[in-house]
């Protein structure tokens, strides 16, 4: 099975552990994974931004080079949901490229939802390492749950740990912040939400906080981190389950 | 060019009437009026013993009190036994409708006519009573004006068993067959007049009754 | 209503600032949300309900014009006034004539947002007509200085116990009271003498009915039925929007819009006004008139954004989004604040007074899931999005930063440059920090948190060396 990695402009910039960490967790379970190095950005930010033809254009340039591929599979709800979900609305003017958008939809996934239901995994290679000990809690990123449902996967992929106790949150559904770009435009107001997100995070007692989408994890992490918190980890679920790479 | 004829203009432009989506239009809504097709509904056993019990509970989770009697002739008494239980005044204003009982006998002091403001309490009949929700559904006429449910600080209902039915569709169907027409108010009433504008916590008794008392009758 | 959207950054500045603003909201926040989920677990098909609702409003919309005219067609017949309004100062010409007509001196006022919209109160003041709102927290507002609502269904969620305390004791001069239900009967007495002397009635509408040709009024409060049994005149004023089509539709609509508003499985009140009064019956008014509104709805119909006049107004995107729950509804600067707002202040109020609007949305799509209707409100604001970018109305240097960065990442080679670049400087930034204090390009961010440090080279870098590393 030929699996195409959609590593993301955020973990290609920000955290490439978690890119090896998806990787590993794919080829430990039997795929052979490619990662095309003329990837870039899957286009939300510019189909979210207002910016049409922006987003058609890279829309069309992740499916030309992801099509090849059995499978499609990123590290990140948010991105596997615009590849998903969008492409095949955005690019519903062009009957040929919707065509090719639909065809790659149906192939694309959210890295857990892919080792849970198309890889049904057994075990996670993290376990061995036993890197990560003690509690954690999850947060549900909102386009990962709302959009493809991803909810059960992470846990029961977390559950496969023996050295890991889940700690639900309070809210552990409620939306962190984030959005993208609103961040950066409404920085107060995100940071707001996000102390919301923390406190429930802090309350929960669990030593790491673990989510699906690093620019979530990013902003949970620094509004942690100004808040006087240095003690509690904020961390990919695919480096949890990888343990080392 | 007249406010109607412009802001229908412009909905029709929206649409991009023609004749023909208009004839479609015009199938569409002939069927959607004479079909009165029902949406989901919730799923409960239907026995009119359930529906009597549903209804009482549902009505005390309404926030009304609830009083079951065997017949007409025992309303009255049940009422005044209820004021006294309350410390309310023993008279109040009766719906026309209702005028027939024997309220002297229970010592109760009733007029039937339209509700006042200085009212205390007001005594209803109602159309039928809705079990899903614990509603009372109340249709306005010369023999049951709307206002006695409303101004008096206590409404007392009387309700037939037998006028219990399911679902609002149900009341729907049941004001068709009996009324023909809709009367010029129906007021579905699910327990005290509230508000929640104050933190959203609720009080009873914002502007019409403080309590609403039920009593069913199980003919 | 005046509208002061463009002001959102600041506005939404000043709430944050607020700590008795933000107790509040956190107060309201859980109730709202806790209630609406009990709620909806007793509808054994709430899926089914909502599809049902959003297949009932399409109808009616799909084919407006033809509804309307189905409409007026039945309320004529039972008696009642139908008169249409282009737009607010249309509303406030056509209620002051019919209370010059009867002789009107008071309105009572049942809950309103679209004269909100109209600005309404403010133009019966000036007409010599005294208007009463009647809503308790609509009431709270007018009395303090005509404040505008925050919120559509609980207009004073803003305010504490303490500041309606305050208010009350000011205004009616009363001793000082912090028990609710005292505040609730005073407000009551006074506005009990409104009721019976009000010579007409004016309320909003939830539905009009085309089967029947009546409103349908939703309230908890019993005020809406006051101001329908007590006047002799009864104007209502909707929407163009708000015809459904059948009893039975209402009723599906209603196992939603209290559940999705309050948590109720059904309110208080649910009045069905058809006609008016027979001479023989003791209550109801003897006029009824409809005022059907456009302010904006006509051009909406058929567009991109037609899903959005499918909207039953309950409040519910707005009580679950997380942006509301933070900010509040002043801040968004009209009458209608939340995800629903944002979509329809700029359609009806202007795209280019509300620019910040479309954007103030993290896009989490909590609003979409819990909205009875299905409506699916950041799409719409994304579109909105669109819009201003076609419309050029973003700020230049965002359009071209946008372009740019999109023009970039179709060309790989430079991406990749750029990003190992980036990585590099941000790690630079941090200078040997696991965090950064203050991100030069994104001030924003860093005005209230951290932006964590990159591990300082890219995936595609570390990537290529392993390759190679195991190639050799
Ligand atoms: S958009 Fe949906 S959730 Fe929001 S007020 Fe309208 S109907 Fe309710």
């Amino acid at each position: 099975m030929r699996v195409g990695l959609f590593v993301t402009c955020l973990v290609d910039l920000m955290r490439p552990r978690i890119g090896f960490a998806a990787l590993k967790l794919l080829e430990t379970a039997g795929c052979e994974v490619i990662v095309p190095e003329t990837q870039t950005c899957c286009g939300q930010p510019a189909w979210n931004s207002g910016d049409a033809p922006g987003a058609v254009a890279l829309a069309k340039k992740t499916i030309a080079e992801f099509e090849g591929f059995d499978y499609v599979v990123a590290p990140s709800g948010s991105c596997g949901d615009h590849i998903r979900t969008e492409y095949p609305t955005l690019l519903g003017e062009e009957p040929e490229w919707r065509d090719r958008a639909t065809a790659l939809a149906s192939r694309t996934y959210e890295l857990t939802d892919f080792l849970v239901n198309v890889l049904k995994v057994d075990s996670v290679p993290g376990d061995a390492d036993g890197l990560i000990q003690g509690s954690v809690t999850y947060h549900d990123s909102c386009t990962g749950l709302r959009s493809m449902g991803i909810k059960e996967q992470p846990r029961a992929l977390l559950a496969k740990l023996r050295g890991i106790q889940l700690k639900e949150m309070d809210g552990c559904e409620e939306c962190c912040g984030f959005g993208g770009t609103f961040s950066v435009k409404f920085g107060e107001v995100s940071a707001a939400i996000a102390e919301r997100k923390c406190n429930n995070v802090l309350a929960s007692g669990a030593r790491a906080v673990v989510g699906g989408d690093l620019g979530c994890l990013l902003n949970i992490e620094g509004k942690l981190r100004r808040m006087g918190n240095e003690t509690t980890q904020v961390l990919h679920v695919a480096e949890v389950l990888a343990g080392r790479v | 060019m007249n406010s109607r004829e412009e802001i229908l203009g412009r909905v029709r432009a929206g649409l991009q009437r023609n004749a023909t989506n208009a004839a479609a239009g015009r199938e569409v809504m002939a069927a959607a009026l004479s079909a009165n097709s029902e949406g989901p509904k919730p799923v409960f056993d239907t026995a009119p013993q359930a529906l009597l019990e549903r209804f009482r509970v549902k009505s005390e989770l309404q926030s009304s009190t609830v009083d079951i009697v065997a017949a007409d002739a025992d309303v009255p008494a049940a009422v005044a036994r209820y004021l006294a239980e309350m410390k309310l005044p023993k008279a109040a204003v009766v719906q026309p409708a209702l005028a027939a009982l024997d309220w002297a006998a229970a010592g109760l002091a009733v007029e039937a006519r339209g509700a006042r403001d200085a009212d205390l309490v007001g005594i209803t009949g109602c159309f039928c009573a809705v079990a899903e929700t614990g509603t009372l559904m109340m249709c306005s006429s010369p023999d049951t004006p709307a206002a006695v449910s409303l101004l008096p600080e206590t409404h007392v209902a009387v309700v037939q068993a037998s006028r219990i039915v399911a679902y609002m569709e149900d009341a729907w169907n049941l004001a068709r067959k009996e009324l023909g027409t809709l009367p010029r108010a129906v007021n579905f009433i699910s327990g005290p007049s509230r508000t929640g504008d104050i933190e959203q916590t609720i009080v009873l008794g914002a502007h019409g009754p403080y309590r609403v008392h039920l009593v069913i009758v199980e003919g | 209503m005046e509208i002061k959207s463009m002001q959102f950054k600041a506005r939404a500045a000043g709430s944050l600032a607020n700590v008795a603003l933000q107790g509040n909201l956190k107060n309201a926040k859980g109730k709202f949300v806790t209630k609406r989920a009990e709620a909806i677990r007793d509808l054994d098909d709430f899926e089914g309900t909502r599809d049902a609702a959003a297949a009932i409003r399409n109808k009616v919309i799909d084919n407006l014009d033809l509804w309307l005219e189905r409409f007026e067609q039945k309320a004529r017949d039972t008696g009642a006034t139908v008169l249409w309004a282009k737009d607010g100062a249309e509303v406030c010409r056509l209620v002051i004539d019919i209370a010059k007509k009867h002789g009107v001196k008071k309105v009572t006022k049942s809950k309103s947002m679209l004269s909100e919209e109209a600005g309404l109160n403010h133009a019966l003041e000036a007409a010599g007509i005294q208007p009463v709102e009647t809503d308790l927290g609509e009431y709270i507002l007018q009395v303090d200085n005509n404040e505008p609502p925050s919120h559509i269904i609980a207009p004073a969620v803003h305010k504490s116990l303490d500041d309606v305390a305050d208010l009350f004791h000011k205004v009616h001069g009363t001793p000082r009271k912090t028990d609710i239900p005292a505040l609730t009967r005073e407000a009551r007495e006074v506005l009990r003498g409104h009721f019976l002397s009000a010579e007409m009635g004016l309320s909003g509408g939830n539905f009009l009915v085309a089967e029947t040709g009546s409103v349908a009024l939703v309230t908890n409060e019993g005020n809406g039925r006051m101001v329908t049994t007590l006047p002799k005149v009864h104007v209502v004023i909707t929407g163009i929007e708000k015809v459904i089509p059948t009893l039975e539709d209402l009723s599906t609509l209603m196992r939603l819009l209290p559940r999705s508003a309050t948590g109720q499985s059904i309110s208080n009140y649910f009045s069905i006004l058809t006609g008016v009064k027979k001479p023989e019956e003791h209550d109801g008014p003897e006029h009824l008139y409809f005022v059907l509104v456009d302010s904006g709805r006509a051009d909406v119909v058929g567009g991109d954004f037609h899903a959005m006049l499918r909207c039953i107004r309950c409040g519910a995107c707005m009580n679950h989004c997380p942006v509301y729950q933070t900010i509040g509804g002043h801040a968004y600067g009209w009458v209608y604040p939340g995800p629903m707002g944002s979509v329809l202040t700029p359609l009806y109020a202007g795209i280019e007074n509300s620019i910040d609007l479309p954007h103030a949305a993290t896009l989490c799509n909590q609003c979409g899931i819990v909205c009875p209707v299905k409506i699916p409100l950041p799409d719409l604001l994304r579109k909105l999005r669109e819009k201003q970018t076609e419309r050029g109305l973003r700020p230049l240097t965002e359009r071209i930063g946008l372009r740019m960065w999109a023009w970039v990442a179709q060309q790989p080679k430079l991406y990749a440059l750029g990003a190992s670049f980036g990585a590099r400087y941000l790690k630079w930034l941090a200078g040997g920090a696991d965090r950064i204090r203050v991100l030069p390009t994104a001030p924003e961010w860093t005005l209230g948190r951290d932006f964590p440090a990159p591990q300082g080279k890219t995936f595609r870098e570390l990537y290529a060396a392993r390759r190679k590393s195991a190639a050799t």
